[in-house]
This record gives structure tokens, sequence and C-alpha cells, in this order.
């Protein structure tokens, strides 16, 4: 029974690992694509790796140690990609989808 | 006509896959040589991880044919990227003023730095317990530069130093080799030093030796291509 | 369809999106990035090949005692050359961006089509 709860939580972390690839594929400039491949992928680490322990109970100690670390080096490097991205924002071809001329237009228009 | 090419090419691939993959039949037993290591290895060189027994004993010298070629990748990204004449067009974005880290950054490495150093050292110092070696702690200690490196933009990697104590590792790798052809069974045997009590820290002979000179020789190494790709 | 049959065809097929994508692209970077896809996918061929039904990992620890290691251990002789493999993978992706660097500092574009100059 622990079995089938394991592997049906590990098959939604995988679910959600596809669904950042694929978001990362779809998404139409640098700023969205590392939203779509931080939030994702994190949960779906998480979620795989709590499958694990739901499977072999008597490794929860190490696999949470190692959820702890993904969760803090996660944002961490997620914000370093998006604030080189901003910075560079006009160079490199890392233009975002929105620039700010338009949200100033529309903030003026009302 | 080359999308054509191309779709026939992978197709031809294709076949050749899927008659391997299908005609794949499961082993029950392991083959003759492999069933012969798994058995030396705890036997004759007291380390209870079979796999890096063969790597640092029994083919120790592909370890070696790796370790060249890690060296000569590093001189040759050194050649392409480090000529640093002030015309190049390569270090027209880094020349300019690096953009300060952020706060975020800068506490994240606080905390992370030293932890990564030190399961860097557990993965080498344990390379003959349980799954780890020279390559694996030397890959985890370039990671811990980039980390510095991306905490503290104006700290400059340096390569002089690094580069010595690269050289200096391979020799010393070498002289165990020699070591192992004087007074052991031929180039880089383990049994130079004696076996120990199997499954302690300080056991297996040479490999744990081995195991720290070859990840310092990587760690040097991916630092140096690391900071050559930076300026 | 074993499991063994599943993971073999997963590293077939990254090998074979690895070729499509070096093959098809235009820019540099994809290039590359086809060239480490086929490498990750044959390291998975060459470490599936070695599994032996039922086994283990050949480390000696607490799941493998001494005496039935050679009749419960995977064969360690594809994942040692794995290693080595991968070790070599990443040195050639390294020589592969350094390239891509000077490329784009000659011509001040990533795209492979600005250096086609013999054409036939």
């Amino acid at each position: 029974m622990t079995d089938l709860i394991g592997s049906v939580v590990i098959f939604v972390g995988a679910v959600f690992l596809f669904s950042a690839g694929l978001g990362m594929f779809r998404m139409p400039d640098a700023l969205t694509r590392i939203h779509a491949g931080t939030k994702a992928t994190t949960l779906g680490n998480t979620l795989v790796l709590v499958g694990i322990a739901i499977y072999h109970p008597d490794w929860s100690l190490k696999l949470l140690i190692i959820v702890y670390f993904v969760l803090m080096t996660n944002p961490i490097s997620s914000h370093a990609l998006a604030h080189a991205a901003y910075t560079l924002r006009g160079r490199l071809g890392l233009t975002p989808f929105f620039n700010d001329d338009d949200v100033h237009d529309r903030g003026s228009s009302q | 006509m080359r999308l054509a090419a191309v779709v026939w090419l992978l197709l031809c691939l294709g076949t050749v896959f899927a008659t391997v993959a299908l005609n794949f039949r499961l082993r029950t037993s392991l083959p003759p040589l492999a069933e012969a290591y798994v058995e030396m290895v705890p036997r004759e060189l007291g380390a209870p991880n079979v796999i890096t027994g063969i790597l640092l004993t029994y083919r120790a010298f592909d370890t070696i044919g790796e370790v060249a070629v890690l060296f000569m990748v590093a001189a040759g990204i050194g050649l392409l990227l480090g000529a640093g004449s002030k015309t190049d067009h390569v270090s027209e974005l880094q020349r300019e003023e690096p953009e300060p880290s952020t706060e975020i950054v800068r506490t994240g490495a606080d905390i992370m730095v030293p932890l990564i150093a030190l399961f860097a050292i557990y993965i080498m110092a344990h390379g003959h317990l349980g799954p780890g070696g020279g390559f694996q702690g030397g890959a985890v200690i370039a990671s811990c530069v980039l980390l510095v490196l991306l905490a503290k933009p104006d700290y400059r990697v340096k390569l002089a130093q690094l580069s010595v104590t690269e050289s200096l590792a391979g020799v010393l790798i070498v002289l165990v080799g020699v070591a192992g052809l004087v007074f052991a069974g031929g180039f880089l045997d383990s049994r130079v030093l004696p076996a120990g009590e199997f499954g302690a820290l300080v056991s297996a002979g040479a490999i744990p030796v081995l195991s720290v000179l070859l990840g310092a020789k990587v760690g040097c190494e991916l630092s140096v291509i690391i900071e050559r790709f930076r300026a | 369809m074993t499991i063994s049959h599943a993971v073999l065809t997963t590293g077939f097929l990254l090998m074979l999106i690895g070729i499509w994508g070096m093959l098809t692209q235009r820019d540099i970077l994809r290039i590359i990035i086809g060239f480490a896809l086929m490498g990750t996918g044959s390291h998975i061929v060459i470490v599936a090949i070695g599994y032996v039904a039922d086994g283990t990992a050949p480390i000696i620890d607490s799941a493998l005692a001494v005496s039935d290691a050679a009749g419960r251990a995977v064969d360690p002789i594809p994942s040692a050359l794995a290693v080595t493999a991968i070790v070599i993978g990443l040195a050639v992706t390294a020589v592969m961006l350094a390239f891509a660097l000077r490329l784009h500092a000659a011509k001040k574009t990533l795209s492979i089509d600005a250096f086609a100059n013999s054409k036939w």
C-alpha cells in the first residue's frame, strides 16, 4: 500500500517537472521562463523526494536534509538569474515582454 | 534536401537502436570478468566500493589518461580565452564594472559555502566506502568556487597558485604510481600502503590518498576553467 | 517489456533527439545542448546494459554482504566506464563553449549561417 502511495506521489512530481520543461519552452521571454523553471522544478523535486521517503521510511532524515537544501538554493539561484536578466534588459536579446514604457502609458492614460 | 537527409539518417539510426533495445535479454548472473572484480576488490584491496577499486587500481591507467585529458582541456581553454589583449571583443562585456551582488545571494553564499566545502571533502575522503571518489569531489569543489564568484564579483581566482597546486597534485599521483611499481605489483597498485580494517576511513591502501589527490587536481582545473570563462 | 527495456528506450531516444538537434539547429548554443543531450543518452545506455536481474549496487555495506556479492551485485565495469565518459563529456562541452565565445566575438552573431564560407 505504501508502495502505491509513494509511486503516485513520485508520478505527480514527475508531472510537475514535465510542466516546468513545457513552460520554459512556451513562455515568451526570459523573466517568465525563469519563473516557470524555478517554481515548478522546486515543487517537482520536493514531491519526488517525499515520494521516495514514503517508499523507504528509514531514509527520511537524509531526504529531509536534501529537501531543505533544495528549498534553500533554488530560490537563490533563480533570484541571481532574474537580477542578471533585469540588469541586462535591452542587451543580449533579453528584452522583457512588457516594457517599462507600456506600464507607464497605461498608468498615465487612466 | 537537407531535411530529407537528416530524417533518413535518424530512421537508420533508430532502426539500429530499436534492434538493440528489443533483443536485449536481461542477465541473471554476472559475466566472468565482473564476477572476478566483485570478488577480488574486497578481498585483496580491502575496499568496500568495487567501482572505485576498479577505477583506481585495476584500471588506473585509464584514470591517468582522463586526468591528462582534463589538463589538456584546461590548457586549451587558457589558450582560447586567456589572451588578454585589450582590443579583444570577448572581454567587452566583462571589462565594465562587475555588477555588485545582491544581499540575497551574499547571505545564501555565507550559509552554503561551508556546507558545500564540507560535503566535497566528505565525498573525496569516503571514495572507497560509498559512492564518490576523486572526480565527483573535485566537481563539487569547483561549484563551491563558482558560488564564491557569484557572491563577490570582484574576487579574482589566483590562477598561478592554482596551476602550481594542480601540477603538484599530478606529480604526486605519478610518484604514488612509481612507488607501486617499485614496492608492489605494478604501476598505481594501491597495495603500497597497508589495507587496514575493512570499512574504516583509513583503509584500502593508497586509494584514499589517490582520491584526495585526484579531487584536488580536478577541483583546481575546473576552477581555472571557470575563471577563464569569466575574464 | 521490463524496466531495462524502458530505460534503454529512454537512453536511445535521448541520443536520437540530441543528434537531431545537432544537425538541424542554427544557433550554436542549441547545437552544444544537442551534443550534451546525446552524451547523456549514451551514458544512460551504457549503465543500463550492465543490469543483472534483482541486483543491487556493487558496494559492500549493510545491503550487500561480502559472501553473496558475486551473486547479487550489478556489473561494475559499465559504471566505471560511465564515470570516465561523463568527465570527458564535460571537458569537450567546455571547449565547445570556449569556441562559441570566440565565434561570437568574431562575427557578433551566434548563428552558424554566418560562418558558412565554403558552401558545397
